[in-house]
């Protein structure tokens, strides 16, 4: 920061508006290749600068991540996404937030997730489906799901 | 109709009865916990000549049926002092129910001091039991006696104790051999290993050469049932062949409760543990093809287990080291301890096998024993040192071995994380109430396997799935009916993870069932037969003196803030207690 003088001798800093937030990033099993030379094999933790009002995409796609790559995702503990149901796509990061992204062949079933925290766009998610979010897979068995 | 078979402890005598009539149906917990409730007086001592242990394979165990080698046990606990039902998963379930008995009610109390283990074989006709010696037995490591009573008796299976049992520990298990005859298979919870050791019964072994198997009254009706759950099975991304569990087995929820804050750390102090990731499913892959030099994928713990989501851990060299790290036993050993290494839980679920000790028990035990200032939270190698007092029988090993409330007790801790005594497994109740509502309510104590799928019929109509936002406590009933179903069919629960997604392999169970037994159920009955299950353990229950006052939460977790999401337990009474409604 500058500071420039100003009358009566005292010095005024002007900040400039923050454009950057700093995200803390988790990956885990073969997911963790995408950090690269940060990978501790099984897991990475990066520590990334990314432009203010950034969202989960654009946070894929500086790590290059593929869609159908990406499996049960958090903010912040919250729990963000399942397979099938991506309800982060659009969620704006905020300066240290913390994101976890699981691999395809992870799980969280139902009875171990009955309670926990969600983000507000995945409990609308659950909310506007019949089965609650009562259901572990909402991809390709999407149909027996539905007709379950 | 099958068989009761009756070892008389008092006098070592071995009866067999008809199965009586009221019984047909039941099988696995549903027939363990109506015996206990129709036999045991529910103010018995626990390790008195009163006490009774039932064994009992499930409704379709025996047959071609996918994962259903599945064994209940159970009794009046030593831990929790009301009913209790663990099951595992090993080839001495369809053994037993090969033989055409239904049930096995070890009873009595040897007046003399002495070991004794039961030879069960088939002579043609019926089940034949010779009571043989076993003190040559007792005292040592199960890793270095199960080889010698394979060697001594051939092809068979076995049930029994290690040391803990024989020392009446609290945290003891009944131990079951694996594929590879290793003694890796538990009924761990509740102390059961103590109810048979105050029996004086070391193993029962069963040689099933011969044995007639199970019969079907509607062999069609079976097929269709099995191929359904099969399919289903083979399907589900969780279940599946190179699927979550077969890759990563369990353990592939470590680093998910760790990111969602629910991870137990440190004796529960918070939810969230910076060295999970070096204890996971994902690192357990990754260690075993670094020593191994290939990719490692999980085995069946028993026959007919089509999921296979056992692990085999391995030392640097690429020697076997145990078998196997579970997301229980690695979070128990590992993050509730402080410790980050799968070469240390490796060797503390090894310690625990050899011992005969529930791996649950045990590391909530060891890490109340670092609150309370015997060991530092993180000290692997003196955790390492405890269990061999535990296994010793010192004044200490003594303590440990009494279980999580004991110690704490002893210690002056109170951040005892229990329910009814038994201590809580890998969720934290702060981050997922759900779970805890099912800890506090359900029959057997603080038990993560109680409530672990809801029936279909509870999805389908529009109606009730509102109420899964406003009435939790509706939802858990839910879950704790079908789970006794499911434990009653000698099923692993594991395919809840499918059938609970893919209605037709809730069907598929269902006529299994009808095709074993000849009955006409439905998925009504499912949630029926649960409720009928669960109306006898808590009349059990109430009966030993346990009252609602005992379906909560301790109180360090109304009180204390779990970091990171920072809450408390905030469940009322009130919400607990409608967990119950109807019953």
């Amino acid at each position: 920061m500058l500071g420039k003088e100003v009358k009566g001798g005292t010095i005024q800093f002007e900040c400039e508006p923050m454009e950057t937030i700093h995200v803390e990033v988790w990956l885990y099993g073969p997911l963790a290749r995408y950090a690269g030379e940060q990978s501790h094999g099984s897991y990475a933790e990066l520590h990334l600068d990314l432009p203010a009002g950034s969202t989960m995409h654009h946070l894929l796609e500086r790590l290059g991540l593929p869609p159908e790559e990406k499996g049960i995702t958090f903010i912040n503990g919250n729990l963000a996404a399942l397979p099938g149901l991506e309800a982060d796509r659009e969620v704006v990061l905020h300066d240290g937030d913390r994101v976890g992204i699981s691999h395809r062949k992870s799980m969280w079933p139902f009875q171990y997730r009955f309670g926990a925290g969600q983000t507000p766009q995945l409990r609308e998610t659950f909310r506007q489906r019949q089965d609650r979010g009562i259901h572990h897979a909402y991809t390709k068995i999407e149909k027996e799901v539905e007709n379950g | 109709m099958g068989k009761l078979l009756r070892l008389n402890m008092t006098d070592r005598t071995a009866t067999l009865q008809d199965l009586p009539d009221k019984y047909r149906y039941l099988g696995g917990r549903g027939l363990t916990s109506t015996l206990v409730h129709d036999e045991v007086d529910p103010l018995c001592h626990p390790l008195g000549p009163n006490n009774k242990l039932v064994l009992a394979p499930g409704i379709v165990t025996g047959t071609s049926a996918p994962t259903s080698a599945r064994i209940s046990a159970g009794a009046k606990s030593p831990l929790t002092g009301g009913i209790k039902e663990s099951n595992a998963g090993s080839a001495f379930a369809p053994a037993v129910a090969d033989l055409g008995i239904r049930a096995i009610v070890v009873e009595g109390q040897p007046q003399e001091k002495g070991w004794w283990l039961a030879y069960v074989t088939w002579d043609g006709n019926a089940p034949k039991v010779e009571f043989l010696p076993a003190d040559e037995y007792a005292g040592q490591d199960l890793y270095d006696v199960f080889p010698r009573l394979f060697e001594r008796f051939g092809k068979v299976s076995i049930a029994g104790i290690g040391v803990a049992g024989e020392f009446l520990y609290a945290n003891s298990g009944l131990c079951y051999e694996d594929q590879s005859g290793r003694p890796a298979r538990y009924s761990g919870r509740g102390g059961l290993g103590a109810v048979m050791g105050s029996k004086g019964l070391k193993f029962i072994v069963v040689d099933r050469k011969g044995a007639p198997g199970v019969p079907l009254a509607d062999k069609e009706l079976f097929e269709q049932g099995r191929k359904k759950l099969t399919d289903a099975l083979m399907t589900h991304d969780i279940t599946k062949p190179k699927g979550a569990l077969n890759t990563y087995g369990t353990a592939v929820l470590i680093n998910i409760m760790n990111e969602a804050g629910g991870l137990p750390t440190r004796n529960f102090a918070s939810g969230r543990f910076e060295g999970a990731a070096r204890i996971s499913g994902e690192a357990l892959f990754e260690g075993n093809k670094e020593r191994l030099g290939r990719e490692l994928y999980n085995h069946a713990c028993s026959p007919g287990c089509i999921i296979r989501c056992s692990n085999t851990w391995h030392r640097p060299d690429g020697t076997e080291h145990v078998s196997c790290q579970e997301y229980e036993s690695v979070w128990a050993l590992g993050a509730n301890c402080g410790i980050d290494s799968l070469d240390v839980t490796g060797e503390l679920i090894r310690l625990c096998n050899a011992y005969g000790l529930d791996t649950i028990e045990m590391g909530c035990t060891l890490a109340v024993a670092m609150e309370g200032g015997l060991l530092n939270f993180g000290d692997g190698q003196k955790a390492i040192e405890l269990m061999h007092e535990i296994g010793k029988g010192t004044p200490v090993g003594r303590i440990l071995g009494s279980g999580t409330a004991t110690a704490a007790r002893v210690l002056g801790v109170t951040r005892a994380p229990v329910v009814k005594g038994q201590s809580m497994p890998a969720y934290e109740p702060r981050a997922v109430k759900g779970i805890g509502m099912v800890y506090a309510t359900g029959p057997m104590g603080a038990d993560h396997t109680q409530g672990y799928t809801i029936a279909p019929e509870i999805l389908g109509v529009s109606g009730k799935v509102d109420q899964f936002d406003r009435d939790k406590a509706a939802l858990a009933r839910g879950f704790l009916e079908a789970t006794a179903f499911i434990d009653s069919t000698g099923h692993c629960l594991f395919i809840a993870f499918a059938i609970l997604d893919i209605a037709s392999g809730f069907e598929g169970l269902v006529e299994e069932c009808n095709g074993v037994l000849g009955t006409h159920w439905t998925m009504e009955d499912v949630g029926r037969i649960g409720k009928e299950i669960l109306t006898r353990e808590r009349a059990f229950n109430r009966a030993a003196g346990l009252t609602a006052e005992h379906d909560r939460m301790p109180e360090f977790m109304k009180l204390e803030k779990l970091p990171p999401h920072n809450v408390v337990w905030d469940v009322s009474d009130m919400a607990l207690d409608s967990v119950w409604e109807g019953y």
